[in-house]
């Protein structure tokens, strides 16, 4: 009897650090809702089914990066090279399929085209993942090394100068409209919720977060790690070079230049979103989150006209509130 | 237990010698181990208990000597070669991922899943309710299943890493440091559970502990290391902490104050 209410407070100790985690962990939806309410109220032009169409064709290219390197992230690694294989996927479509005076001549059918950027992203990723795991060098120096090679060959294949006039069945991707929103937002979504899926709901995806966790106890339970880590990079790389593909279908046309800057926008989203860049934390809802509220907020800032200088400062704030605010989380409730 | 030499023996090691650069972390090491019979395995910081562990769990393997499981010469290249012949060992660093739930850890790299479209998927529930069994079954009481554990204390932790001998514990079981972090009643629960699951399944568990009284409570043979040598194998019966003390140190035993 005398543990009554004791056992009660326990009780509600428990349920407040629910409520309390069931905030924090979707903390990232309640920023974007209510960014996005005091745009709409504060910045003129914001709200409105024309913008907010804008902000999700925006997210398309960070939103497929950001989801590559969630996985990098999650399993304790690093792609830095994402951005540089998107730029090279972009120009080396381009310059397969295009047909003005820059372009190879070949005029590749786009699809084949896709296909061979894809693989292409797959073998980087590939050569990554080898120097990584045979070697056991450290990811951020080999994929740095990657970003700067791929990029000088992306720059290399056209002597620096872009390629347009793309076919019109390039451009199907951005063309065709449901409701609207162009084929490749769709794309984006449905990517999502795919490796939404992989990710919470199958053992590929637990393998992930045990990798993350806690290597050694990962090898030691037989999980095939270096197999695993392999496939992540691989997975990367092909969506890299995926996402240069629709950027060129985008632009309808491509410049080696295509994609910079990607990285840092992508390495925000992926932080905003709440994946840990140590490992082991992170999920695909809050990494859509935190490319839209970058979205929005850019959308925002462009809108008010405000120097792009002051929206980097702006961007840098928020990646730092991001990862106060997830070790401030991490910490509370830890015995 | 004098009928030792009738029992089956499960496991022989055989004149096993592991290096580490100039350091001899294992020399010449012989025993052997029965069926159904718990065995302390003792010795002071660096006499090779961990290293020899770590063998037999196919962490590594030796540089010279042979291992037998049940009559049959084994090479283990990783653990899981080990784990699939049913030697479950629970690790002094306890192998948990802080960032995943008790359930999670408890099924790393067994998790139960269904094919759905190539996809293995998992099946969460059928997991949480056998570990809550687990669980039940070990008595040490931990906030929720579903707990990461980087909230957890580091009594509950070690429960939850005991709680994979409890679930997958076969034939052998090697228990490195089982009670280091348990409180004075969670140690007493744990204990009376191995020697529990040891009637149960007929199963032999090497126990590696600092603590002697422990080990005289739940043991059948103690097995000393010293400077990675075996130097003594004694009978519960025949033996007592005094004797084991000057075995672990070197000190020569002296009975006259008896």
């Amino acid at each position: 009897m005398r543990e009554g209410p004791k056992a009660r407070k326990v009780l509600v100790e428990q349920r407040t650090t629910r409520i309390f985690r069931l905030i924090s962990d979707n903390m990232i939806w309640f920023i974007l809702l209510s960014s996005i309410v005091v745009f709409s109220l504060t910045v003129p032009g914001f709200f409105g089914a024309r913008n907010f169409r804008n902000i999700i064709h925006h997210s398309v290219f960070i939103g497929l990066l950001a989801i590559a390197e969630s996985y990098c992230l999650i399993s304790g690694n690093f792609d830095l090279s994402i951005e540089s294989v998107a730029g090279m996927g972009a120009i080396l479509s381009a310059w397969l399929c295009g047909a003005s005076v820059f372009a190879s001549g070949l005029y590749v059918n786009p699809f084949v085209g896709l296909l061979i950027v894809t693989v292409i992203g797959a073998a980087v990723g590939f050569i990554n993942g080898f120097f990584i795991l045979r070697f056991k060098i450290n990811p951020f120096l080999v994929t740095f090394s990657t970003y700067i090679i791929i990029r000088g060959l992306a720059v290399f294949l056209t002597g620096g100068r872009g390629v347009s006039r793309l076919p019109g069945s390039f451009r199907l991707v951005d063309t065709i409209k449901f409701l609207t929103l162009p084929l490749m937002v769709y794309i984006m979504l449905i990517f999502f919720m795919f490796f939404y899926f992989v990710l919470e709901k199958t053992r590929f995806g637990r393998h992930t977060f045990v990798i993350g966790g806690n290597i050694n106890a990962a090898y030691n339970f037989g999980i095939n790690v270096n197999r695993h880590l392999f496939r992540i990079f691989v997975l990367s790389g092909a969506l890299s070079g995926f996402t240069g593909w629709l950027m060129a279908a985008r632009a309808g046309g491509a410049t080696p230049a295509m994609a910079r800057g990607f990285l840092f926008e992508t390495l925000a989203a992926v932080v905003i979103g709440g994946v840990s860049i140590t490992g082991g934390f992170g999920s695909l809802t809050g990494v859509l989150a935190g490319v839209l509220l970058l979205s929005s907020m850019r959308s925002a800032l462009n809108i008010l006209a405000i120097s792009p200088f002051i929206t980097e400062v702006i961007r840098g704030l928020l990646v730092l509130a991001a990862i106060v605010l997830n070790s401030v989380k991490r910490t509370v409730g830890r015995k | 237990m004098d009928s030792t030499s009738k029992r089956k023996v499960i496991l022989k090691i055989e004149k096993i010698s592991k290096y580490f650069g100039s350091v001899v972390a294992l020399n010449n090491a012989s025993f052997e181990v029965y069926e159904n019979e718990i065995i302390g395995l003792v010795g002071d910081n660096g006499a090779g208990k961990s290293t020899l562990l770590k063998i037999l769990s196919g962490n590594f393997p030796p540089d010279k000597g042979e291992i037998y499981f049940e009559g049959r010469k084994v090479d283990f290249k990783s653990p899981v070669e080990a784990r699939q012949m049913g030697i479950e060992t629970v690790y002094q660093d306890l192998s948990l991922c802080e960032n995943l739930d008790a359930i999670s850890n408890l099924f790393i790299g067994r998790e139960v899943y269904k094919n759905f479209l190539g996809f293995k998927v998992l099946q969460k529930r059928e997991m949480e309710s056998e570990t809550l069994e687990v669980v039940n079954e070990i008595g040490i009481d931990i906030p929720s299943v579903k707990e990461r554990i980087e909230f957890l204390s580091g009594g509950e932790r070690q429960a939850i890493s005991l709680s994979r001998f409890v679930a997958w514990g076969k034939k052998l079981a090697l228990l490195d440091e089982p009670t280091a972090a348990l409180g004075v009643k969670q140690t007493r629960k744990a204990l009376d559970l191995i020697t529990k699951i040891r009637k149960q399944r007929n199963i032999a568990i090497i126990v590696v502990s600092h603590n002697l009284q422990q080990i005289f409570k739940i043991v059948d043979r103690i097995i000393v290391l010293r400077h990675g040598e075996v130097v003594g194998i004694k009978e519960k019966q025949s033996t007592d902490p005094d004797e084991i003390v000057s075995l672990i140190t070197g000190a020569i035993f002296i009975n006259d104050n008896k």
